[in-house]
């Protein structure tokens, strides 16, 4: 190389090199910004979490929560652990709260209809605007003197929120609130009424309990309020207190509960009444029972024979008598009835059969059996009403008696049967809003959608349900600002009601959380438990804001004691096994269908952490599966992630195959849950919803939706792109999960 | 030569096993597998808390799932006589630990509150540990994940988001040891008992998990250690792990979920 | 020389004087970072902590008790600013700013990666001075930082001062 030609490259190069370092200077991103507060709030030391007491709103069991807040953000949402539900604890629902409030398919502020019912097309209005389309609306019905033509439907409201909108109907003049939840328990409260007399659910003390003979119900899992069975189930396995107590689960699927018991009895799907009152027979017959009338129980109980119910229940003589002398000889028993026996057609019976076996027990009112919960020290009318149901909701709607239809937190068209025709009457109707976080199957068909507050946003309260045998109140209070444009229910009730006045103008309150403080020193003043816990409100809301609400320092309460008759009992057993629609010829296989473990009702699918929640029991993660038992699918030439067309009488679905040995040969089950067309980007079209299967199959005395009502056939569709996440389900030999003997303290 | 003797000494005193005894701390965790029902509370509870990436199904059907803690759940049998038995696996923050053992670049070690830690910043992703691990509990990042927005408002600031090609797994939530330890030293006092849990155990519905210094005789877990029905996952490998299982209790007594 | 050989050439020249840029371009962005950025409104340290002796606490509130220390709200600038020197261009920006109510952008002068996990409440009640880290902000008219807050620079503290733990990865990343 010439030395020119040298020169030039060091030129160049290091003309090159301070170009680059130029630009470099000149373009280099700006710093990042130190933003301060303009004006601080005393609560906030930036970098120092915060803690709300608060209330969880995924489910309805109310477990108390705190959230943990940084600088106006929710961290995580933990278990409250002075809250007498949950202790602390939390499900993994639960504990997804922050994703409802962050999740990026929030709808942003309140919307107005655009395009054709359905389609989604909808424009961005203000809250004034939106307030003035439903105040003008509901003028004009109540001037044409239809104001009963104004239809409210909601989830079962416990709190002050249900009280306001009790006032705002009745002001208004209407009498339609509809209060539905596809795992409502509308069964459970009716049985419970009709044979011991309770308005509310019973406290089930697990914790207690030596032997819990539970008929299908997932009690750890998804039914009633999961985690405080679930911390009661652990303190019933090693709490020490005279031994461990067992599990027998009776059911056609294994549940995640089921999974976890000593004995599974696999009756026949339909059966569980019959093999109840079997078991009570037996308890009758060989003299275990207790409370008196026995001649009276022989009289009601004298068609269930033992030997004859062992060929109808799959269940044989031995085990029955063998069940019944456990649970009447292992004390304190308790015996719960759950989805399993009342999501039939005659759901009742099957519960009214459970309270006859804890009433010859002896185990009602007693520590470890049944307890029957004190008045909730919210004052509401708590008596579930039968009467209002999807089914005269769809007939008023057929009649043309629905002018004007108010959603609030609830998706009914996802969660009920298509024969039902809830898409129609919601399409049809003159005149609806939406109160929701989402656009879901429901909001779609709205013409105002207007955007709710999470719960970590919003005030409230609650008394839990089913409570825990002393009063309890729950506070929830917002942690955080709200993150986007959307209001509270209870202040678009008092927003509405200021607008219209007139006959509303008695609903007053400023906003709902003046409304809430008000009920609750109204509440204090006449409470004598409450007054005596502090001075004066004040402190006492201080304090109950403080603790996530208000609940009595470990009072022993007096315990009613509750009987039941066997005439009150004796008109709602079962006659026969539960009703299933379709042949067994045509049709051979039962369908049962269960909440999936996190999504519940179909709720949670929108949260990504709970979508990528391997199933506790098949490990299936993103999607829907159809459980079949692996000889049934050996015959039907199956394999494990076969597509399967799932087909009834009513409808058709498609899943994938999971093998599992956890079920009846005759018996195959899907899960609630996913299946969406709507709700988002991480639930929409995604999975079966198995829902669209079933007839529109209600329990008559109290028009609870029957999930387990139909039978299925089962054929190949093509391979499937099923993603579980189980290496082998075997241990082989490779003692991972070791077993101890038991210690010879406890009996069964 | 002295100076050679001193570090020989120094090399000796970590070759007699127990000499982690001489450390602040050897947290340890103790699971009642007769109380855990295998209902993955925790599982959530630990995405919440350690900024975990939700992958998507394809990357789930590819293995790459992130849970630092999963319930493995075991069938045996047949209709109807089918056992299932569920048991919680974390990073068993091994005393022995073999994925220590080896990493080239010593991402991965000791510290002196007995915990295996994994240092992000000097992981260079050789895998290498992940293959060593017997209990299968390093998650490594196949790609940078991050969360849709506004998801990200939610992202714990006491736990960094980590990046492509780093090695992670469970830490015993060491961001909560830390703020234990620091309100601790505000206070002027040492940890209490019971004062520190991470996030997993804090969410049991059951109770199963329980969290502890292992160290201290006085602790829970060490009371719960001394079970009868203690035992640790894959003894037989020699792996000295912090996490002690309490057997489930079989209702016969001869027969368990391995049959 | 035919042409060929100065396409040849010219080729070469692009590629040394594109790397060179490169080169330059990294180094600047690595290792010579601004250590005295602009700020939306000149504050000066020297006015306040050196002239007028205002403690470092009674501005940076949250240092003992926070990670952070805290950068005044503007609530706070106003506190003192509503009636002292307001007929200064500086504080009528600082005025104008709180009219808007809205928070005054500045720039981080001490920024530390996500993955490091400090908190000035430990080191305060360990006893250190601010200067320490921070120099002399009292002679400062625009802030300027002068330590490189690289990880020896908070090891070898760590080491003269026998940290417990001090050296421990996990007791400073996250």
């Amino acid at each position: 190389m010439k030395r020119r030609d040298f020169l030039k490259f060091i030129g160049v190069g290091a003309a090159g090199g301070a170009a680059g370092f130029i630009i470099g200077k000149v373009s280099k991103p700006p710093g990042a910004k130190l933003i301060p507060y303009v004006v601080p709030d005393e609560n906030i030391i930036p970098g120092v979490a915060n803690y709300y007491s608060s209330l969880c709103t995924l489910c309805s069991a109310g477990c108390g929560i705190h959230a943990r807040v940084m600088e106006g953000r929710v961290k995580k949402i933990e278990g409250n652990p002075l809250h007498p539900v949950n202790k602390g604890r939390l499900c993994a629902l639960g504990q997804a709260m922050p994703q409802v409030t962050y999740n990026p398919d929030r709808i942003k502020g309140p919307l107005k209809r655009r395009g054709a019912k359905g389609t989604g097309d909808y424009v961005d209005i203000t809250w004034e605007e939106a307030i003035t389309i439903i105040s003008k609306n509901l003028s004009d019905i109540a001037k044409s003197g239809s104001a009963d033509g104004l239809y409210l439907l909601t989830p079962p409201q416990r709190g002050n929120l249900g009280a306001l909108i009790d006032s705002f109907l009745t002001a208004y003049g209407s009498s339609n609130h509809y209060q539905y939840e596809l795992f409502g328990q509308r069964n459970l409260y009716f049985a419970n009424h009709a044979a011991m007399g309770l308005a509310n659910a019973p406290h089930y003390d697990i914790e207690n309990a030596k032997y819990v003979l539970s008929f299908g119900a997932d009690f750890t899992s998804t039914w009633m309020s999961p985690v405080h069975y679930s911390a009661a189930y652990g303190e019933m396995r090693q709490a020490g207190k005279g031994g461990r107590g067992a599990l027998v689960q009776v059911e056609p699927r294994l549940s995640l509960t089921g999974a976890n018991a000593d004995e599974w009895v696999p009756a026949k799907p339909g059966t569980e009444a019959i093999l109840a009152l079997a078991i009570a027979h037996a308890v009758v017959e060989k003299g275990w029972a207790k409370g008196g009338d026995l001649d009276g129980w022989r009289h009601v109980l004298a068609g269930y024979k033992p030997s004859v119910a062992a060929d109808l229940t799959d269940v044989s003589e031995e085990r029955i008598y063998a069940i019944a002398r456990a649970f009447t000889h292992t004390r304190p028993s308790l015996a719960i009835g759950g989805d399993g026996v009342s999501s039939y057609q005659d759901g009742v019976s099957g519960l009214m059969a459970v309270n006859i076996l804890n009433h010859l027990a002896g185990n009602n009112g007693a520590t470890g059996g049944v307890i029957p919960n004190p008045e909730p020290a919210i004052k509401r009318d708590s008596a579930v009403d039968f009467k209002r149901r999807i089914s005269t909701l769809a007939a008023d709607a057929a009649k043309g008696k629905v002018k004007a239809l108010i959603i609030y937190n609830s998706n009914p068209v996802f969660t009920t049967p298509v024969a039902a025709k809830l898409a129609s009457v919601i399409r049809d109707a003159p005149f609806v809003v939406s109160m929701s976080s989402f656009l879901d199957e429901t909001a779609v068909y709205a013409d105002l959608i207007l955007p709710m507050h999470t719960g970590l946003e919003d005030w409230g309260d609650d008394a839990p349900e089913p409570g825990v045998g002393t009063r309890v109140m729950t506070i929830m209070q917002p942690a955080i600002t709200p993150y986007y444009n959307s209001k509270g229910a209870g202040d678009v009730f008092l927003g509405v009601a200021k607008q219209m006045g007139g006959r509303l103008s008695g609903l007053k309150a400023n906003s709902f959380a003046e409304y809430l403080k008000d009920a609750w020193r109204t509440a204090y003043s006449k409470d004598r438990q409450m007054s005596a816990s502090a001075l004066t409100f004040d402190e006492f809301w201080e304090g109950a804001l403080k603790r996530g609400g208000w609940w009595p320092k470990a009072t022993v309460e007096a315990r009613r004691q509750v009987t039941v008759s066997a005439r009150s009992v004796s008109a709602h057993l079962a006659q026969m096994p539960a009703r299933f629609e379709g042949k067994d010829t045509d049709y051979p296989f039962y369908l049962m269908l269960y909440p999936h473990s996190a999504h519940r009702d179909g709720r949670g699918a929108n949260l990504p952490w709970l979508q990528e929640l391997p199933d506790p029991m098949t490990s299936v993660v993103w999607g829907t599966w159809v459980e079949v038992n692996p000889k049934t699918a050996a015959r039907l030439g199956l394999k494990e992630g076969d597509m399967a067309a799932i087909e009834s009488p009513s409808g058709k679905i498609t899943a994938p195959v999971y093998l599992y040995p956890g079920i009846r040969p005759d018996t195959v089950a899907v899960p609630i849950g996913q299946g969406h067309t709507q709700y988002g980007r991480y639930a929409a079209r995604r999975g079966a919803n198995p829902i669209e299967m079933l007839p529109h199959s209600e329990d008559a005395r109290t028009g609870a939706i029957a999930l387990n009502s139909t039978r299925v056939k089962l054929s190949g569709a093509g391979p499937s792109n099923m993603v579980k996440m189980e290496g082998s389900t075997k241990e082989l030999g490779r003692e991972i999960i070791q077993t101890a003997p038991p210690d010879g303290r406890s009996e069964s | 030569m002295s100076v050679l003797n001193s570090i020989g000494e120094k090399l000796k005193s970590y070759r007699v096993p127990g000499y982690y005894t001489k450390f602040d701390h050897r947290w340890g965790m103790v699971i009642d597998l007769d109380r855990c029902n295998g209902c993955e509370a925790c599982v959530t509870a630990c995405y919440a808390e350690n900024n975990l990436p939700v992958v998507g199904e394809k990357d789930c059907a590819n293995s790459r799932a992130f849970s630092w803690l999963r319930v493995e759940r075991y069938v045996e049998g047949e209709y109807p006589d089918v056992k299932v038995g569920f048991i919680p696996i974390m990073c068993h923050n091994c005393a022995k630990a073999p994925c220590e053992t080896g990493c080239p670049v010593y991402a991965t070690y000791h510290n002196q509150d007995g915990l295996n830690v994994q240092v992000y910043n000097r992981c260079v992703g050789t895998f290498t540990c992940a293959t060593y691990c017997p209990y299968d509990v390093r998650r490594f990042n196949w790609r940078t994940y991050r969360p849709d927005k506004p998801l990200d408002e939610q992202l714990n600031p006491d736990v960094t988001v980590r990046e492509m090609g780093v090695m992670e797994k469970c830490t015993f939530c060491i961001q909560r040891i830390r703020a234990g330890k620091d309100n601790a030293k505000d206070e002027r006092r040492g940890v209490k008992d019971g004062e520190i849990t991470p996030a997993c155990a804090q969410s049991c519905p059951t109770g199963a998990i329980t969290f502890g210094d292992l160290n201290d005789p006085q602790s829970m877990v060490s009371k719960l250690a001394l079970s009868p029905r203690r035992y640790r996952l894959l003894e037989e490998l020699n792996t000295d792990p912090s996490v002690i299982y309490l057997k489930r209790v079989a209702k016969d007594g001869s027969t368990g979920t391995g049959e | 020389m035919n042409s060929l050989s100065l396409i040849k050439q010219l080729i070469a020249l692009v590629i040394v004087g594109g790397a060179a840029f490169l080169i330059g371009y990294g180094v600047n962005i690595t290792y010579f970072y601004d250590r005295t950025p602009e700020q939306p409104i000149e504050f000066s340290h020297k006015i306040h902590a050196g002239d007028n002796k205002i403690p470092c606490k009674y501005c940076h509130l949250y240092v003992e008790r926070s990670r952070v220390a805290g950068v005044p709200n503007v609530q706070r600038c106003m506190g003192c600013h509503k009636i002292i020197k307001t007929d200064s261009p500086l504080i009528q920006k600082l005025t104008s700013y709180w009219d808007k109510k809205e928070p005054i952008p500045w720039v981080k002068v001490h920024n530390l990666p996500d993955y490091v996990h400090f908190t000035h409440k430990r080191h305060i009640k360990a006893g250190l001075d601010c200067s320490l880290c921070h120099g002399d902000v009292a002679s400062m008219s625009r802030i300027t930082r002068v330590a490189s807050l690289k990880m020896g620079w908070c090891l070898s503290c760590h080491e003269k001062r026998e940290v417990k733990n001090g050296k421990d990865c996990w007791t400073c990343h996250k």
